[in-house]
């Protein structure tokens, strides 16, 4: 899977805006969104958050937990933990980077915030690296990992599963030969 | 599932792989061995030319050096016609310098198919062959952290020098690795929506609309 694909699945997620226009409520196949009205907030998915504000129609409200002092905290538990730590949501890179792409003067330091998650983001994918090692070192069948994200996992999956396939088949190198299958008549 | 062309990759075990261009180069690669019995009349193509005053027999128990490919099709466990040896990256020697410190070998010199020219010696009968096993999967296991660290923090730099020591199995995953970076570098910068020329495609080149008239 690519990037603009993780991305594709992120834009689904919810997020809040302010319109400054009106319309009735919408049936679509995926769901309804909500009836407009100027100056109320509503609750609306990322993909048509980002096509509002670009016909500038809307205002974005930064999800909560897009704001220094919570990202901070954040950074540092994952520094001090040894296992990954539950993200704020699921799709934080990608989010992170569509909502501060198209709606940075929304979002109040938006600069702060973008090293913040990059720090997050290069801690935890260190974290990644030391655990395929150790997998790889330790030849383990299987290692389970809690609250990785798509994103996560995509950079580094194919290589991953190319050099678990290239050890499982020198490990089976190890097992006694099979028995010539000669056919003696 | 952008990609236009998966290649087949090296099969790792006792057989080749039939269609992969790794094995078949992999297979080119030469092995000391002994000719058992004389050899009529194949002097010119084990490369004994000028030397045999008889002309074009080989004698019973010269040296040879052998492709992979000749090696397996001539060896049989009644060993009449050839016999062989390993050669000396795989024997005890080389097997203490891989389990010390497997990071300084430099796999590319050492012949380029390391792991798979190893798997295929596992073909031979040879006391040897659990060690040669072993050893072969602990290098890969050793090596396995360099080649993930240097190919997913190497972006935009010249990496010739990082893959100058490594064996083609350890480039491909190298090359692996880059592309996950490059693709998430590529698409954090915003480049990902845009549309760019195949790389199939790429290389035709324009031709003149008189040209397809000729």
């Amino acid at each position: 899977m690519e990037p603009a694909e993780a991305e594709f699945l992120a834009e689904q997620e919810l997020v809040t805006i302010v319109p400054s226009f009106s319309m009735d409520r919408v049936h679509l196949i995926g769901g309804d969104l909500g009836p407009f009205n100027p100056g109320l907030p509503v609750e609306v998915p990322v993909w048509l958050a980002i096509n509002l504000k670009q016909r500038q129609k809307c205002r974005l409200v930064p999800p909560e937990w897009m704001d220094v002092e919570k990202l901070e905290e954040m950074r540092d538990q994952e520094r001090k933990e040894d296992t990954f730590t539950p993200m704020p949501s699921p799709y934080y890179m990608e989010l992170t980077k569509l909502l501060l792409n198209y709606a940075s003067d929304n979002i109040p330091k938006a600069d702060e915030i973008r090293t913040l998650v990059k720090d997050t983001w290069d801690t935890r994918m260190a974290k990644l690296r030391l655990s395929a090692d150790s997998f790889v070192r330790q030849q383990e069948a299987h290692a389970k990992l809690d609250n990785l994200t798509l994103m996560e996992i995509n950079t580094i999956g194919t290589f991953l599963t190319q050099a678990l396939d290239h050890m499982y088949k020198l490990r089976t190198n190890l097992q006694p030969a099979h028995s010539s299958q000669s056919q003696d008549f | 599932m952008s990609e236009a062309y998966f290649p087949v990759g090296p099969g790792l075990g006792p057989e080749e792989n039939f269609l992969s261009l790794d094995d078949i180069l992999m297979s080119q690669e030469k092995l000391p061995g002994r000719a058992e019995s004389s050899l009529p009349r194949l002097a010119f193509a084990l490369g004994q030319g000028a030397a045999g005053g008889s002309g074009d027999s080989i004698p019973e128990g010269s040296k040879l050096e052998i492709p992979m490919w000749l090696a397996k099709g001539l060896h049989d466990s009644k060993r009449r016609i050839i016999s062989v040896e390993l050669p000396k990256i795989y024997k005890e020697a080389w097997r203490t310098v891989f389990s010390a410190d497997a990071n300084v070998v430099d796999l590319h010199k050492m012949g380029p198919y390391y792991y798979s020219f190893g798997s295929q010696l596992l073909n031979f009968d040879n006391p040897e062959n659990p060690e040669i096993a072993q050893t072969i999967l602990q290098t890969f296991i050793s090596r396995f952290r360099r080649i993930m660290d240097s190919s997913q923090n190497a972006y935009n730099e010249d990496t010739s020098m990082l893959v100058a020591r490594l064996d083609e199995l350890e480039r491909a995953l190298f090359r692996a690795g880059q592309k996950g970076l490059n693709d998430f570098q590529c698409w954090e910068k915003g480049q990902a929506s845009q549309i760019t020329v195949s790389s199939l495609v790429q290389n035709y080149g324009k031709r003149k609309f008189t040209d397809m008239d000729g």
